[in-house]
């Protein structure tokens, strides 16, 4: 689907939040880098599906309905084989219905679960007077509980992507403290501009948080991913 | 950008009338443009201040429409409820512009304030009125003797641009300022911003060739997006300083990046500054600090330092105080050292950088011939000498002009190095002879502050701006 396709369909169904696979979708298209998830409809079709992307695999409830997908129970990380993605499928679906009945249920997402790499975020969101504001920081507690993160106003220019990465605090991190793998800072740069990009061509998108993006020292992946449209 | 002439008409006005000045307020408005070098008029219609308004030598009209030739500035100081009749006469008459002194508007948070507020906004964006507040001084031009304030100077401006949301904050920038050797070009003071806001300002200040640097006192913006991209325009070709009013927030709660707003304004308004290459301070002393350096100090992108103190403890101190604001002092390089050697008294004295200079203080060459060797260190960026007020006045006291001659080797030593500069005079226990003599130092041309971090944090400024000139290419 196009972004024109994805944006209408969700506007058809009354929707601002995009679901996971359409965030996904919307931010390949500007070229960032996201795991990729198909749904399966059935246990069957998740054990298939499992397969075809490689163990382990993570699934996760798809459902317009629900935004914090963990709080249901239904996400499940690190399954290695057919007989665990089953069960693994069975009990998303239990927990779902139990603990949010009306919700509904279009599948669950199945993906190959990535490589761990140093947690970052890049996030957008709306100023009211300064219109998009793009954020970078760590990920995880990091970002939480220390605030580590920097900001830089829609578009950027390569300066202001460099900047931004070097100003937070959490920086030598990155650089690969103490022997932990060091991330490929010109490749987040580059995501960083990508997503400048796309919001400024993308007026009617309010929000995205890319949370979290794994970093390794060739490349990064966004693991999960949330676009939010404006409210018309 | 746009047009600069839009706004020329109301910094540069050959001709300018103040509605509504009366005995009760001292005739304070007649009095600020009683300097004007233009033609003044005044409008009342109250007979009984009309004698008043004569006697100060200006002809008055009982209406801005009898005035017989076109008015490019108006300034207003009638009843607020008085002032959508006088908008009305502004834009028959085709003004060029119209400050409104009068309050009691929006900032009230009246009904009343609100509905009067709303009614001279609409009348005078339909009519393309250039409205500068209300709730506002004004404009200033010192040369063309345009003021805000009887005790403001005039005459010969300077090249420094204002633009302030708050009056006594452009005054005082003006007061302050020219103290330190800082003068204005034009000023404005604009209040609640319903017509023409910051942006406007900015834009002819920015291309406004009397201005060189533009300093800012905002508390709040309409338009950030257009704000942000003059700003970004403007600041490779003129260096701005922005003075954020009105941040409580340090930015606490900046961050919740799966929950909806992931900033507070504080953080952001950091950003733009950071991101326009603008350069932030958080007060009068530090604006005026800052515009200070920025004007008379060489252009430099290296932050390492040679500094001078003139006693031990001093010397220690503010090496701690520029390192802790983010400078670097170096060691000095092998030739320098080798100099020091031959001259150098190092009983209690020491030359390592920074310099401890007590016991060399005998004779005014051998401080110049420090300064200079300084001067030509490769591993030194810029050169601080501390001055203190106790050391000179006793000096003073032996007589010989020991700082009239130091003077005239610093000016000299300014006008050849091509590494900035500064003097900080602390003043120890002689306050009163340390303003003083701060005075014939800036009058000079040398930026002289008044203790360690304002030099320190000052410099800094500098170094940045030249940083962030050097990624615009």
């Amino acid at each position: 689907m196009t972004v024109s396709e994805i944006v209408a369909n969700a506007r058809r169904e009354g929707r601002t939040n995009l679901t996971e696979i359409e965030s996904k979708e919307l931010l390949a298209s500007a070229g960032i880098n996201t795991t990729k998830l198909k749904i399966a409809k059935s246990r069957e079709e998740a054990i298939s599906l499992g397969k075809e992307s490689g163990f382990p695999v993570v699934l996760k409830i798809h459902s317009p309905d629900i935004i914090h997908k963990s709080d249901v129970g239904g996400v499940k990380l690190g399954l290695g084989g057919e007989d665990e993605v089953g069960r693994a499928y069975d009990e998303i679906i239990t927990s779902v219905k139990q603990s949010q009945p009306e919700a509904r249920i279009e599948g669950i997402a199945v993906q190959h679960m990535a490589r761990p790499g140093t947690e970052v975020i890049i996030g957008m969101t709306k100023d009211p007077q300064f219109g998009p504001v793009i954020m970078f920081g760590l990920g995880g507690v990091l970002v939480e509980l220390l605030k580590d993160v920097s900001f830089r106003i829609v578009p950027l220019a390569r300066r202001d992507a460099r900047e931004m990465i070097r100003e937070i605090k959490g920086y030598p991190l990155l650089e690969g403290y103490r022997g932990q793998e060091p991330a490929d800072i010109a490749y987040l740069e580059e995501m960083i501009l990508k997503v400048s990009e796309f919001v400024d061509n993308n007026s009617e998108v309010r929000e995205i948080d890319l949370n979290p993006i794994f970093a390794y020292s060739d490349g990064a992946v966004a693991v999960d991913a949330r676009v939010i449209l404006e409210e018309r | 950008m746009k047009d600069i002439r839009e706004l020329d008409r109301i910094f540069n006005p050959q001709t300018v009338a103040v509605v509504g000045d009366k005995a009760e307020m001292g005739y304070m408005w007649l009095r600020n443009m009683s300097t004007f070098e233009g033609r003044l008029y005044s409008v009342q219609i109250d007979p009984k201040e009309i004698p008043g308004i004569e006697a100060l030598g200006v002809k008055n009209y009982t209406s801005l429409l009898d005035i017989p030739e076109p008015i490019d500035y108006v300034l207003v100081a009638v009843p607020r409820q008085v002032t959508p009749r006088i908008i009305a006469d502004c834009i028959t008459k085709g003004v060029g512009g119209v400050a409104l002194f009068s309050s009691g508007f929006a900032e009230t948070g009246t009904e009343e304030g609100i509905r009067l507020q709303d009614i001279i906004t609409e009348m005078a964006r339909k009519a393309e009125l250039k409205l500068i507040g209300p709730n506002c001084m004004g404009i200033f031009n010192p040369r063309l003797g345009i003021r805000n304030g009887f005790n403001q100077y005039y005459g010969e401006g300077g090249p420094v641009g204002f633009i302030s949301q708050s009056g006594t904050h452009s005054i005082w920038f003006s007061e302050v300022g020219v103290l330190n050797g800082v003068k204005v070009s034009k000023s404005v003071s604009y209040g609640n911003a319903v017509v023409l806001d910051s942006t406007d300002y900015l834009e002819y200040l920015s291309q406004d060739e009397e201005t060189e640097i533009i300093g800012i006192y905002i508390e709040g913006v309409k338009d950030g997006r257009r704000f942000f991209k003059v700003l970004r325009e403007t600041t490779p070709h003129k260096p701005v300083i922005i003075w954020k009013g009105g941040v409580t927030d340090d930015g606490a709660r900046a961050t919740a990046s799966h929950t909806g707003v992931l900033a507070e304004s504080p953080v952001i308004w950091d950003a733009v500054i950071k991101q326009c290459g603008a350069i932030k301070v958080d007060n009068l002393e530090e604006m005026v600090d800052a515009v200070k350096a920025l004007l008379y100090l060489k252009p430099t992108k290296g932050d390492r330092v040679g500094l001078i103190a003139m006693s031990g403890g001093q010397s220690v101190v503010v090496t701690d105080t520029f390192a802790r604001d983010g400078l670097r002092v170096p060691t000095l390089s092998d030739e320098s050292y080798a100099e020091f050697a031959t001259f150098f008294n190092i009983v209690g004295s020491s030359y390592r950088n920074p310099l401890d200079i007590s016991s060399n203080l005998g004779s005014v060459d051998l401080v110049l011939r420090m300064i200079k060797i300084l001067g030509r260190d490769e591993n030194v960026d810029a050169v601080v000498l501390e001055l203190a007020m106790d050391f000179l006045a006793r000096v003073v006291e032996r007589g010989g002009g020991f700082l009239e001659q130091l003077l005239d080797g610093m000016v000299d030593f300014k006008e050849r190095s091509p590494k900035p500069f500064l003097a900080i005079l602390v003043p120890g226990s002689e306050e009163v002879a340390a303003v003083e003599a701060r005075g014939r130092i800036t009058e000079r041309g040398i930026p002289c502050f008044p203790d360690f971090h304002r030099g320190a944090n000052a410099l800094k400024k500098v170094v940045e701006y030249h940083r962030f000139l050097t990624t615009q290419s």
